[in-house]
């Protein structure tokens, strides 16, 4: 098996994260897919690093993992506000912007 | 003895000491650091009416430092190199990237003023934004004078964010730069006084989209990531003449670029990513979308040259056509669709989008002449948005005191305050490009960089979407000045001593840079040291030799 | 002379770690599926929790011990977690409404999507990258993963690192302006309290619902001794609620004690409540 295997399954997955944000109205499975599409650059990262025999890779894929938990924190946060005011978590209520 | 194998012969970097770092380079962006850090100190200690006074003083304090600070540097870098990287070269001080810092910092202080405008105690922010909007407990907070003083510690850290944008070297350092200069704005967003629900959605789907895009930003730095087997833009680049680490690793630096690509185009608002801009500009607090439309703008840009010119620019060919593609589209649709709009903020979102494929033009050129007209546009452009959103921060609804949006309401508005409305006919003007402004210099640079560079077409296109943009700026004027006041007449406020600063500030921008261009490009513009050579290569190493690496 | 190979053994990809990739590879990529297609969020976020894991193990076969350990303690421990509480606390039955409300939407989608997987997986796959250079040289020379991945995290990249510093104030900074308010009054003291209860004409304790008398429902009213219901013994949040069921009392219990003040209460709806009140969140959590 080539290892480059590990990176079309990384494409796979991020495209998966990527249709789900465009497919879902809920707006804590739509940041979900977001999480799914991270997740997928993590596995490149790493499957790379080990190609290259660098470490990089995995730096990367340690930062983004702090990023992720800052963004996820923030995330929420909005949401949470503004399910607080409608009692509803899809963004198709979300409506108001809509031209 | 072993005999030498593969992983002998290219062994991995392993860093065993801690750079030496220079404290004095990195000054700007560590006062403003210390500023956010401090801020929330302040916040936990200090009894909540006094916050206000020190937040403001300590933020406008902190960006002037950090302003003068830039301005020493710029003057203290070697005449004879490009500029000095840090810590591994992680960040980089070059002239570009202090040009970019200098004008983020000046345009983060003229919308901090806006930021800390109150009028009857009332700030642009919500008094309690836990408090669910139209509840008892949101009046009982509006009624006890509540106020969000945690805005300019984000603030702070959102500009932090844009500097250190402009400032990486790598991709790893300016993916956290991003998340450092989003993360703030998205709370930000929701925040405003007026129409809660309207600013949390804005919060929402600028969140959203930006985390989306940041997640494609992302991967392509992996894709590049495996095609170049490191994410320092030198290593890139040179990874982009000697063909990569991977035998046939070709597609992996085009879906890169691409990704890239699609992530720093989202920021920056062309056309197929930027459904979020006017939502977002007229959901957010006016002194925010005046931050974003301004500071952001440079940011992004600033650092899209940055990967651009340098990190992929021995591999022109490869992404040229794709922003040829988003340039065209940028200028003609976000024109055409600007000319239906009826709401101030939103017209300027969509003013936005037009000028970002105006200065995409100056990015397809890949010269030295794009850089430089780039930086003048988006100098010039900053100063004139923050000086028109203060002014919409002053026509309100009589009634409520809200925002008046729609632009029927600003009619006749040149005859009962002629002053107001000059000086947004002149911000219009700028936008437009009409000669003795701002404007045209930035629009006669960068389309000049565009011919030279052989994007003929790409001129065409922008003077046609230009005069197109041009109607509808001159349709406000002609409203403003000649159209019998409006029924429901908006409110104007009288600018007080922050605002009035802003659009002061915006108006002798707009005037200065226009009239008078010559000292910024030829002394604060850094200048290619070669000289202009009809030879394609020769012009982007003059573009590169701006950048140190 | 037998060192080198040790070496490149260890980066080799065998016929056991092929196996591996394929069964949880397939693995990974149907819970992707079941994140984005599964109606209730729940579903969702266990699904996400499958592939994080899935990708751990992934991370375990690349030489990266520590992010395995990282992705299972700190992304599928800590990050979904707070999703969870999240999704509880809007509600755990909220599903998403299936309907398209941009007509054509899913399936501009679906082209969309194929015309972005198709050049994308055949231009990867087109690549060959043979034998991975892997780890162990660095891993050897730093002495160990772990310090390896440190020595680069706080030295190379410390601007980086600091960066992350204000990511993280942001978050809590921006978690606490969301939820946090203010208290606009003075907080009641014990004192107060006391005094309010004493005029309030009920000094002593209200009396406790009729949970575990005959039911285990807290909206169950109790009885007073002459069989008549007590109105005070159901919280009035529950009674806002629902208060043509409240007042009502089942149909057994009816028969036995039989005089009952008729409050047209359904008997047959405290069976079903539960079903009903979640019916009722998820109408508006869609």
């Amino acid at each position: 098996m080539d290892p480059m295997n590990y990176i079309v399954l990384a494409a796979i997955v991020f495209t998966i994260g990527a249709v789900g944000v465009l497919v879902r109205r809920n707006a804590i499975i739509v940041f979900m897919c977001v999480e799914l599409m991270l997740n997928a650059c993590n596995l490149a990262f790493v499957a790379f690093a080990r190609m290259h025999g660098g470490i990089e890779g995995q730096v990367i894929a340690f930062f983004v993992m702090v990023v992720a938990a800052a963004e996820v924190v923030v995330g929420l946060a909005i949401i949470m506000q503004i399910f607080r005011t409608r009692r509803s978590a899809s963004i198709d209520d979300a409506n108001l912007l809509k031209n | 003895m072993i005999p030498l194998s593969l992983s002998e012969t290219t062994l991995p970097t392993v860093t065993t000491q801690a750079p030496d770092l220079d404290y004095w380079l990195l000054s700007p962006l560590l006062v403003v650091f210390a500023a956010g850090v401090i801020g929330v100190i302040v916040e936990a200690f200090v009894p909540a009416q006094r916050r206000y006074s020190i937040q403001t003083a300590l933020a406008m304090v902190a960006v002037g430092v950090a302003f003068v600070l830039t301005l020493v540097q710029v003057g203290a870098l070697p005449a004879d190199s490009a500029g000095l990287t840090l810590a591994f070269a992680t960040v980089v001080v070059d002239r570009p990237s202090l040009f970019f810092q200098g004008v983020i910092l000046a345009l983060a202080l003229a919308s901090l003023l806006l930021i800390a405008e109150r009028r009857d105690g009332e700030s642009a922010f919500t008094g309690q934004a836990a408090a669910v909007p139209g509840s008892e407990e949101e009046r009982a907070h509006v009624l006890a004078g509540s106020q969000h003083t945690e805005v300019y510690p984000l603030v702070m850290f959102a500009v932090l964010g844009m500097q250190l944008f402009t400032a990486a070297n790598d991709f790893l350092t300016m993916f956290i730069a991003l998340e450092v200069m989003s993360l703030p704005l998205y709370l930000l967003c929701g925040l405003a006084r007026r129409r809660r629900l309207f600013s949390q959605e804005a919060a929402l789907k600028y969140f959203l989209l930006g985390a989306f895009s940041s997640a494609f930003f992302l991967f392509g730095i992996a894709m590049v990531y495996g095609y170049a087997g490191a994410v320092e833009f030198a290593a890139v680049r040179a990874a982009g003449s000697s063909g990569g680490l991977i035998d046939g690793g070709e597609p992996l630096l085009l879906i890169g670029i691409a990704m890239i690509g699609v992530g720093m185009l989202f920021k920056v608002g062309t056309v197929p990513f930027h459904n979020w801009k006017p939502d977002v500009y007229q959901g957010a607090p006016t002194p925010i979308t005046a931050l974003m439309a301004s500071g952001t703008l440079v940011a992004a840009f600033g650092a899209m040259l940055r990967v651009f010119y340098v990190a992929f620019g021995t591999t022109v060919a490869q992404w040229r056509p794709m922003l040829w593609v988003v340039a065209i589209l940028t200028m003609v649709v976000a024109a055409v669709i600007a000319v239906t709009q009826r709401d101030i903020k939103r017209l300027l979102a969509y003013s936005s989008v037009v000028h970002a494929g105006f200065i995409l033009t100056a990015v397809v050129a890949a010269n030295a002449d794009g850089l430089t007209g780039a930086m003048f546009y988006l100098a010039a452009y900053g100063f004139t948005t923050v000086g028109a959103f203060a002014i919409v921060t002053l026509v309100r609804n009589p009634d409520n005191g809200a925002e008046a949006g729609d632009l029927t309401q600003w009619a006749g508005l040149g005859r009962t305050s002629p002053f107001l409305a000059a000086s947004l006919g002149l911000f219009l003007l700028a936008f437009a490009g009409i000669p003795l402004t701002s404007g045209f210099i930035g629009k006669f640079a960068v389309f000049e960089a565009a011919v030279a560079a052989g994007a003929t077409p790409l001129v065409v296109v922008g003077v046609l979407s230009s005069a197109v943009t041009a109607f509808f700026y001159v349709r406000i004027i002609v409203l403003m000045f000649f159209a019998e006041p409006a029924e429901n007449a908006p409110r104007v406020l009288k600018p007080g001593i922050l605002t009035g600063t802003t659009v002061g500030l915006g108006v002798a921008a707009t005037l200065l840079l226009g009239i008078l261009p010559g000292p910024v490009l030829e002394h604060v513009i850094p200048q290619p040291a070669a000289e202009t050579s009809e030879a394609v290569a020769a012009e982007h190493t003059a573009a590169d030799s701006l950048f140190a690496r | 002379m037998n060192i080198v190979p040790l070496q490149t053994t260890a980066a080799a990809i065998g016929g056991g770690e092929t196996a591996t990739f394929y069964i949880l590879g397939s693995i990974v990529v149907l819970a992707a599926l079941g994140v984005v297609f599964s109606r209730r969020a729940v579903y969702s976020a266990l699904m996400m929790a499958v592939v994080m894991i899935g990708l751990a193990v992934f991370y375990g076969i690349n030489e990266a011990p520590f992010l395995m350990v990282v992705q299972i303690v700190v992304y599928t421990g800590a990050v979904l977690m707070l999703f969870l509480f999240v999704l509880m606390l809007v509600g755990v039955s909220s599903s998403d409404s299936l309907v398209e409300t941009i007509r054509g939407h899913r399936l501009l989608t679906a082209v969309i999507a194929l015309c972005f997987l198709v050049p994308l997986v055949s231009g990867l796959s087109s690549i060959v990258a043979g034998e991975p250079v892997g780890l162990s040289a660095g891993v050897a020379a730093a002495g160990g993963s772990i310090p390896w991945l440190a020595s680069e995290i706080i030295y190379r990249y410390v601007i980086a690192f600091e960066a992350t510093g204000a990511l993280l104030i942001t978050a809590v900074l921006g978690a606490l302006v969301l939820a946090h308010a203010v208290r606009t009054k003075k907080k009641r003291t014990q004192k107060q309290m006391s005094m309010d209860r004493i005029r309030s004409g009920h000094p002593t304790p209200l009396p406790g619902p009729g949970t575990y008398a005959r039911h285990n429902a807290i909206d169950m009213p109790a009885l007073l001794p002459d069989g008549s219901v007590s109105e005070l013994s159901i919280n009035p949040v529950l009674a806002a609620r629902n208060p043509e069921d409240q007042h009502g009392v089942p149909e057994d219990m009816r028969y036995s004690i039989g005089a009952i003040p008729e409050s047209g209460g359904r008997p047959d709806a405290q069976a079903s409540n539960g079903d009903e009140q979640r019916e009722d969140e998820s109408s508006w959590t869609r």
